[in-house]
């Protein structure tokens, strides 16, 4: 038996080059399994790349949130709005049992929410502000404290009024010449016309109250209302959620000191919808010309951008005061060897830009102008106002401090996650509205007081109107004391005071917590861990469903799915190429030996002989050549790995999760490849075999020589 | 000759009976209808209401509020001061000419709010609280008489008029014949989509020296939503008190005072 397989490997290395088309086949194995070698690091370096980017970032490897939830969790978003989720109860047992579970290193508590920022056009924002300084400064002169630092805030943004009415009056004046009849009516040019005047600066000191409201009320209306910012975030134990994703990183500011109150800003939507739109468009421009290699000239998206930086100067001209105006025009006119007046026209020459001086025109708004200038509609540092529909139907506010901006690596150009704010634990709570058991008994009480009766939609006209009874009722006057409805017990929580104060981790664990992420030491662990902590749920009562990062990432998981799927379908289709252009070059190899088989039958040669020694050449081909395209493809991989490759664009950033990969092989990459490639190569033999196997000596004779 | 008389009566008789004749409006009539809605709701002095809201929706919490409304009609000024539950306390609104301010004590900001604004986050609108301005907002026309329960009401459509900013572009209303009481309105949005609708099954009057005639107002609003079916809202007006306010109350500064 052992001779028969001798003779069988002896012939099948005396055909290896016997034939040209064994070389075909060879090349084709070869380059094959360089492909599958190639295909197959890189895919694994892919997966790896994205799954770290995501359980590094947010996720965690697993998931776990409240079975009585409404919504399946979703922590980069769904399609539609955040999923309605329920409470977990009790998040410190939950934490204490799950850290007892093999391969769990950290569990972090979340919440996901959604709010609006608060905010108005430049003028409400910077009367809001003349109007803090202006209490400040009221607030210290009567309290006896020196107010001299406060009095020069107020002197400071009144002159920035006077500057926008300045402007406004001059705005005015064109719509009137241009006949725009809609642009200012009478009313408001009155009121422009009274603030305008000496008489009512010098009397705003008197009366700042009555002056600030006509302002607010009769002014700022003129100027359109800002865009409405919808900000999307996680709240968290920060100081436990930055020690156990490794992925995020802060870019300005500083994180959150620990046990704080405060926000961070994904830097993606940070420079999108926070930024001076023409300081964003700016950056742009300069983008796709240095990035992506476009030029102004030939790319209509870069010229629409030049065009709107020309049109709209409005909002830089409003956020200046007087000494500003004059700084920028001289500053401007020295840059651009200019002498203009009027800064609008000025800023307009310095927004017309060309492929030719548009490097030179950047670097004149960083230098000369930014600085006078409030780039973002939020600085690091301030205090920001959100609001948030909470879940028990109240519309609650909070001020959080901006501590910074931050981005997590591999993912800084994902739309998906750059939209994604970090807030802590406490004041997402706050927004959050949790309602508790003495809230929802303080409702019930004032609903029984009020003698409500609940009245159908379908009855509604039969109960209300069906009686025909009297529809109005004489009513007795009353004294309603609004000192005596409220309670006085609640007084405004000073928001200073907040941020101020440090939580300690107990307060912070202890409370509504939506989900939670878990970290394991080894993430090969996770189909493990899964289960170990769908028995411990199930065993201790705690009520948790239990997702791996994938399923939990909603939106971003099934991109990251659907991206794999795409890479398998890609590397299938190589697959059935090679086997169809093996088994056809097989079989041509077949038919030019219908002879030499047809002898070797006549000659006593068993069928099972036959089929051996055709599949056992093909086998030795494709050890030969495949050893021969895998060490290829490790040599392509290695260089690939000491240079990387760059992202060439935004969805292929996110594939490398990061804007260069470095792809590494490992040995099971070469021994899948190999095991690939020698079922497909004697899967496309088997038919060549059979027809082989089938050849009649007589067949064989009857061939003309 | 007789019989055929009684023929005709027995056939014709019910469908006049049926179609009652339409006792349609004349343009004055209409008119004079809409101004005297208005007018019944105007205050020449102060007014202070005390408020209660209820809101039901689907799968979550009612939300429930009480707060005092104070007008100055004469000059087009309305607050709002929310006065339970505790969480509530001391927010507000503002309306001073075109502006519509919120203020929340909690982070001690004003935010401008439009005519669409859900007051306290209710399907309740600014207009559901403030003074009736039908004739000043509004151009009628007249639909016809019909039945609304046991009542007969005429069926009135309102549109905008140009440049005014309602939080509903077009309002149908059904006015109680005998005593000139709305009992019914449907707002609807630009598109024609029916956004709500509101019945108004108790009118409260109450005498005012100033005017020298009565104050109407509406002591109880049921309101339902037409987007989301399963939402709906109680207004009721528990007390109103017609003595003067302080001359500074319609400003930023007294309902920041309150909270402090």
């Amino acid at each position: 038996m052992i001779g028969h397989w001798v003779v069988l490997v002896q012939i099948a290395f005396r055909n290896l080059f016997s034939s040209f088309i064994n070389l075909v086949i060879g090349v084709i194995i070869a380059v094959g399994t360089m492909l599958v070698v190639v295909g197959g690091a890189m895919l694994d370096s892919l997966d790896t790349a994205m799954s770290r980017s995501i359980t590094g970032s947010l996720a965690g490897h697993i998931q776990v949130y409240s079975a009585a939830s409404k919504d399946e969790l979703a922590i980069y978003g769904g399609m539609t709005d955040d999923p309605s989720l329920a409470a977990v109860d009790d998040f410190p047992k939950v934490k204490r049992l799950l850290l007892g579970v093999p391969h769990v290193k950290t569990v972090v508590p979340m919440g996901i929410n959604g709010a609006l920022l608060m905010s108005g056009n430049t003028v409400d924002l910077t009367l809001a502000k003349l109007r803090g300084a202006v209490k400040a400064r009221d607030a210290a002169t009567a309290s006896g404290a020196p107010a001299a630092d406060l009095a020069e805030q107020v002197d400071s943004q009144k002159a920035h009024i006077r500057q926008i009415v300045k402007v406004l009056v001059e705005d005015a004046a064109k719509a009137s010449v241009l006949a725009d009849s809609h642009a200012v009516d009478d009313e408001a040019k009155q009121a422009l016309a009274t603030v305008s005047t000496e008489p009512f600066w010098e009397g705003f000191d008197r009366d700042p109250y009555s002056a600030l409201e006509l302002l607010e009320n009769k002014i700022a209306p003129l100027v359109s209302d800002a865009d409405m910012l919808y900000v999307r975030y996680v709240g968290t134990d920060l100081d436990a959620y930055q020690r156990a994703f490794d992925r995020m990183q802060v870019v300005d500011g500083q994180p959150v000191p620990a046990g704080r109150r405060g926000f961070l800003f994904p830097k993606f939507q940070y420079e999108e919808q926070l930024k001076l739109k023409t300081a964003r468009r700016l950056d742009r421009i300069k983008e796709g010309l240095t990035e992506s290699g476009k030029t102004i000239a030939g790319d209509s998206e870069l010229q629409r951008f030049v065009r709107e930086n020309q049109a709209q100067t409005r909002e830089i001209v409003l956020q200046l005061d007087g000494l500003k105006t004059r700084t920028a025009l001289a500053r401007l006119n020295a840059a651009l060897h200019s002498n203009e007046t009027d800064l609008p026209t000025l800023l307009t020459r310095l927004f017309t830009t060309d492929d030719q001086n548009f490097m030179d025109r950047y670097r004149i708004f960083y230098e000369q102008l930014a600085p006078l200038l409030e780039l973002y509609r939020v600085r690091i540092g301030d205090m920001l106002t959100v609001k948030a529909f909470t879940r028990s139907g109240y519309v609650q506010s909070v001020n959080v401090k901006v501590y910074g901006t931050f981005e997590f690596k591999g993912l800084e150009k994902s739309p998906l996650s750059g939209v994604t704010g970090l807030m802590d634990l406490m004041s997402f709570r706050d927004l959050y509205g949790y309602l508790s058991a003495d809230k929802r008994d303080e409702l019930r009480v004032l609903q029984a007081a009020s003698g409500a009766k609940a009245v159908a939609r379908e009855n509604a006209e039969a109960e209300l109107f069906g009686g025909g009874g009297p529809v109005v009722a004489e009513a007795k006057e009353g004294s309603i004391d609004e000192k005596a409805q409220l309670s006085g017990l609640k007084k405004a929580k000073k928001s200073e005071d907040l941020v101020a104060r440090i939580y300690t981790p107990g307060e912070i664990e202890d409370g509504v917590v939506l989900n939670a992420a878990v970290v394991l030491d080894d993430p090969k662990a996770l189909p493990q861990a899964i289960k170990a902590i769908s028995e411990l749920s199930a065993k201790e009562h705690l009520g948790l469903k239990v997702e791996s990062w994938q399923q939990a990432s909603g939106l971003l998981g099934e991109f990251v799915l659907a991206a794999k799927g795409i890479l398998y379908f890609a590397v299938t289709i190589i697959f059935v190429v090679a086997v169809v252009v093996i088994n056809n070059a097989m079989m041509m190899a077949t038919l030019q030996r219908t002879q030499t088989l047809g002898t070797m039958r006549a000659i006593g040669a068993q069928r099972s002989f036959i089929v051996s020694m055709v599949l056992l050449e093909t086998l030795v081909l494709g050890l030969l050549f495949g050893s021969a395209g895998a060490a290829a493809g490790a040599a392509v991989m290695a260089k690939l790995h000491a240079t990387g490759i760059g992202a060439w664009s935004d969805a292929v950033y996110f594939f490398f999760s990061g804007p260069r990969i470095y792809p590494s092989l490992g040995a099971g990459n070469v021994v899948a490849a190999f095991l690939i490639i020698l079922v497909v190569s004697v899967v496309s033999t088997l038919y060549p075999a059979l027809i082989a196997m089938r050849v009649s000596p007589v067949t064989a004779m009857q061939a003309e020589e | 000759m007789r019989s055929t008389f009684l023929l005709t009566a027995l056939v014709a008789g019910p469908l006049f009976l049926a179609a009652p004749a339409e006792a349609a409006l004349s343009p004055d009539e209409l008119k004079k209808l809409i101004e005297t809605i208005d007018e019944r709701q105007r205050s020449t002095g102060d007014y202070k209401a005390l408020c209660y809201i209820e809101q039901k929706e689907k799968d979550k919490n009612d939300i429930v509020r009480e707060l005092v409304v104070y007008r100055r009609d004469a000059d087009q000024k309305l607050m709002f001061l929310f006065t339970k539950p505790k969480s509530e306390e001391g927010k507000g609104y503002l309306r001073i000419d075109k502006n519509l301010w919120s203020y929340d004590p909690n982070v001690g900001k004003w935010e401008r709010a439009t005519e669409r604004e859900r007051i306290g986050g209710t399907n309740s609108r600014r207009s559901d609280f403030d003074e009736s301005r039908l004739a000043i907002e509004y151009d009628a026309s007249y639909e016809g008489e019909e039945k609304l329960g046991a009542f007969t009401v005429h069926r009135l459509v309102l549109s905008a008029k140009a440049g005014i900013d309602v939080a509903y572009p077009v309002v149908k209303l059904w006015v109680d014949t005998s005593t000139g009481n709305i009992l019914k309105r449907q707002e609807l949005a630009l598109s024609g989509r029916l956004m709500r609708t509101a019945y108004y099954p108790k009118w409260n009057k109450l005498f005012s020296d100033s005017k020298k005639s009565d104050i109407w107002f509406p002591a109880e609003i049921r309101i339902y939503d037409e987007v989301e079916k399963s939402n709906s809202t109680l207004v009721l007006m528990k007390s109103v008190d017609l003595h003067s306010l302080e001359a500074n109350l319609f400003t930023k500064a007294w309902l920041e005072a309150k909270s402090r």
